[in-house]
């Protein structure tokens, strides 16, 4: 459809296949050491999931506000969020986790115990978000591609009225799933904060992962001539201001529970800012704060594709330590074992996503064609 | 009074809704908003407003006055509640004016057009509600000469302020806040002043407003050099923003008070603040522009955006309510769960239900009716009922968490006295003199920015 099936299908076929395998490869891991199996997929299923979830979140806030920016990544963002189903799949582990191998500590809890952490409650929970992820993702796409095929201008405000509404529905189901698969891992544990975090980390994720997209498709038409060094700014700014909310966030999720010293709270961080994870805390305040903030001040280095493109992906990677190091502490109190499964699961459900992520992508024109907003772009040049 | 509710046919989206209305000319735009400082006269509904503000300045200055002679035994403060409306009024002022540095500084870096027309008054805005919010602390001292030495300088005591006091960092976030504020809206102001100098008739009027314009002739160099200021004071305002609001959220947190004490709060108060701030946005554009018919320059375009970012941060504040509500019952602490609990059926349960009413029932919802959005009236409304809730919010949780605290024995009730009152509604009166004060004598729309306006108006509509 866009000129590039072949090589995209080729692509998406290569993907299925390492992903599959690096899954095949942790099954044979989970024979020898099931509960290393759980965590490790749970890690790498959460980080693929968020991304998805942030492309829906900041595709949502583009058709709400408008701008530039968003006409060259709307195609990306859209593949990802379709992602959403196979993500409802590959989510079926985490439930046997749940079930058979205790993945949470909760998970012997009755609902007269705790009414909101027992099983049952967990998995509707865990339904009614993929619902609403898949619904949103569903209607986000499929007027997207009306609009391509239709060019009705009507679409766009449609499209519009669903993202308000739609940014509430993400607003809630991330809080709640980040209690429900991250934070609950740790049951006595909880801060007000979290779930803001959690979607600021998603948001870095997402927005890196799709800067790194534009790096790759940019030279392909009609992204080629309308990828110019403004747009990258604002590409730019965009993660400037991610990784800045990261830090506000965390840091004030920091002084004040280490301020108050209390003994329902200060468990959490004597656990991630000493021994092992200490530097693993460390390595986030440098790679994920000071450099990128440093390096994303800097107009030269925004404007420049491969450049930008180098330092999301290098945002990508340190994402998904942020992720492990807000969860993986849960289950090894010591310090960072790096065991070989975190890896190879990131890799086998990253593959797998990726393939949805090509297939969707291949099968539209890169950019959407007839916004009415993205028109009066092109006609004034940017 | 032009009907913004009906003069606007359904468009697909509201970027083709002009910011000034069309027909404007570069002369127009300056003789309107010059006019009203120089030539047209002062006016009756001035003079009766300014009298009415005035008289509550007079309050202001008596309540200080009898305050500085009995002491703060005056106000309704004592153990559990040491911290009554003084603080609740601080937060409240001072969260109102983060909306005027949100206009003026975020939304210019975010290239948003539609600040123009509003940002001069937001600013002024700001200033004097920092002014207002400053009376609070100083006079909650007892001793307001002796400010300074909260300010850390090497003197002849041997005394330092305590630096890992939040209320420490409260005097450097405020002060820095109020400096970059004055700096930022004096420096916008210049070239207006410069406008006024050569139009101004009366040789007074020529002279102040020509020293105060320092000069300015409108020269490309003079521009230039603006443009990098007001660029470099944008960039400085952006983070206090933020930073100020979060540093008095830490004045809650970083005790360990069950109802204070939560890791949302930074952000939830940011967005409190703003939400409050564009509520008073609302309550002085909707008079300002009807009153002085500025309404083609303050179209419902910006009505509408200004009410969709009351949408958008109350969903935060409501966001904020949620999660503490949940995390009481979730963590399973149980004086975490008594507070809210408390707060839900206790003795302050009245004002509770009335913020939740006032910040979240009847905003919240009507808000999303662009109907409502653009009906000026039900605008004005919702603006005051936005700012009471914002009160009744911060009532709350002062109150409410000291007074019923962890032992039952130290528990105990908060009454404001006429005092309290007298004080909150003097500084009322502050803020509007100084407001009154401002729009007589300076230009409350900033004239050369909308020159520029009328320019990209021209080109959308040819």
């Amino acid at each position: 459809m866009n000129g590039n099936d072949s090589e995209f299908g080729r692509i998406q076929q290569r993907f299925a296949i390492a992903g599959a395998a690096a899954l095949l490869l942790c099954l044979a891991g989970a024979f020898f050491q099931p509960a290393q199996f759980f965590r490790s997929y749970l890690l790498s299923f959460v980080f693929w999931t968020g991304i998805g979830i942030g492309c829906m979140a900041i595709l949502m806030l583009h058709h709400l506000v408008g701008g530039n920016w968003g006409f060259g990544i709307r195609r990306c963002l859209e593949a990802a969020a379709g992602n959403f189903p196979l993500m409802a799949v590959l989510f079926l582990p985490v439930l046997i986790g749940l079930l058979k191998f205790d993945l949470y500590s909760w998970s012997d809890w009755k609902a007269a115990d705790h009414p909101y952490l027992n099983k049952p409650f967990f998995i509707v929970r865990s339904a009614i978000y993929f619902a609403a992820w898949i619904t949103l993702a569903h209607f986000l796409e499929k007027w997207s591609v009306e609009q391509d095929r239709t060019a009705d201008p009507a679409l766009t405000s449609r499209l519009q009225n669903l993202s308000g509404p739609g940014l509430l529905i993400y607003g809630l189901t991330v809080t709640y799933m980040s209690v429900d698969w991250v934070m609950s891992l740790e049951p006595e544990w909880f801060s007000t904060i979290y779930g803001m975090i959690f979607m600021v980390t998603e948001a870095v994720a997402a927005m890196a992962f799709v800067t790194v997209m534009v790096m790759l498709l940019a030279d392909r038409p009609p992204l080629a001539g309308f990828v110019t060094p403004l747009l990258l700014n604002d590409y730019g700014n965009l993660l400037f201001t991610f990784t800045m909310l990261w830090a506000y966030l965390s840091f004030s999720q920091y002084l004040i529970i280490w301020s108050g010293n209390l003994q329902d709270e200060i468990p959490w961080y004597m656990v991630r800012a000493n021994g092992g994870w200490a530097w693993v805390a460390l390595f986030l305040l440098i790679f994920h704060f000071f450099v990128p903030f440093l390096l994303l001040l800097s107009r030269f280095m925004k404007r420049k594709i491969r450049v930008l493109g180098a330092i999301a992906l290098g945002l990508v990677l340190v994402s998904f330590v942020d992720l492990f190091w807000l969860l993986t502490p849960a289950f090894e109190k010591a310090g960072p074992q790096f065991h070989w499964m975190d890896w190879v699961a990131a890799l086998g459900i990253g593959c797998l996503w990726l393939a949805g992520f090509v297939s969707r992508l291949k099968s539209r024109p890169l950019m959407p064609l007839h916004d009415p907003r993205c028109e009066v772009v092109l006609e004034h040049g940017a | 009074m032009a009907s913004p509710g009906k003069e606007k046919p359904e468009v697909v989206f509201d970027h083709g809704v002009p910011v000034l209305a069309p027909g404007h000319s570069y002369g127009s735009v300056t003789d309107k908003i010059s006019a009203i400082v120089l030539t047209r006269g002062t006016r009756r509904g001035w003079w009766i407003g300014l009298a009415i503000s005035l008289f509550f300045l007079m309050l202001f200055n008596l309540s200080a006055g009898y305050l500085l002679a009995k002491g703060v035994g005056i106000w309704g403060i004592k153990i559990p509640v040491a911290w009554g409306f003084a603080i609740v009024n601080f937060v409240w002022w001072i969260g109102i004016g983060h909306a005027g540095t949100l206009i003026s500084a975020f939304l210019l870096l975010m290239r948003q057009r539609w600040r123009t027309s509003i940002n001069r008054f937001a600013e002024a805005m700001t200033i004097f509600a920092v002014i207002c919010a400053a009376q609070f602390p100083l006079f909650h001292m007892g001793r307001p000469w002796l400010f300074y030495w909260l300010i850390p300088y090497p003197d002849t005591m041997g005394t330092w302020p305590q630096f890992r006091s939040p209320l420490v960092w409260d005097v450097f976030a405020v002060s820095t806040y109020a400096t970059v504020s004055v700096l930022f809206w004096f420096v916008g102001l210049i070239p207006d002043l410069a406008t006024l100098r050569d139009r101004a008739r009366h040789w007074f009027a020529k002279r102040a407003y020509g020293v105060l314009a320092m000069g300015w002739r409108g020269s490309a160099m003079h521009w230039k050099r603006y443009e990098m200021a007001s660029l470099l004071l944008a960039g400085l305002a952006t983070p206090l923003v933020v930073s100020v609001h979060t540093v008095v959220s830490f004045d809650f947190t970083i005790a360990i008070v069950p109802g204070w004490h939560s890791t949302i709060f930074p952000p939830y108060f940011v967005a409190g603040a703003i939400y409050s701030g564009f509520a008073m946005v609302l309550t002085l554009a909707i008079p300002l522009r009807h009153y002085y018919h500025l309404e083609d320059f303050v179209t419902s375009r910006h009505l509408d955006n200004m009410a969709k970012m009351l949408l958008a941060t109350g969903l935060i504040v409501a966001y904020g309510y949620m999660m503490e509500t949940f995390m009481a019952f979730y963590g399973g602490n149980q004086y975490d769960k008594f507070m809210m609990l408390n707060r839900m059926t206790g003795p302050y349960a009245p004002v509770y239900w009335a913020l939740i009413a006032c910040n979240i029932a009847i905003p919240l919802t009507l808000l999303w009716s662009a109907r409502i959005r653009r009906n000026v009236k039900a605008l004005f409304v919702l603006s005051l009922i936005v700012q009471t809730g914002m009160w009744l919010e911060r009532f709350i949780i002062v109150v409410t968490s000291l007074h019923r605290d962890f032992v039952p024995s130290a528990w105990g009730m908060y009454y404001p006295t006429k005092w309290d009152l007298a004080f909150f509604t003097g500084t009322i009166g502050l803020f509007f003199t100084l407001f009154y004060l401002f729009i007589r004598y300076l230009p409350m729309i900033s004239i050369f920015e909308m020159r520029e306006l009328v320019h990209k108006t021209e080109e959308a509509t040819v």
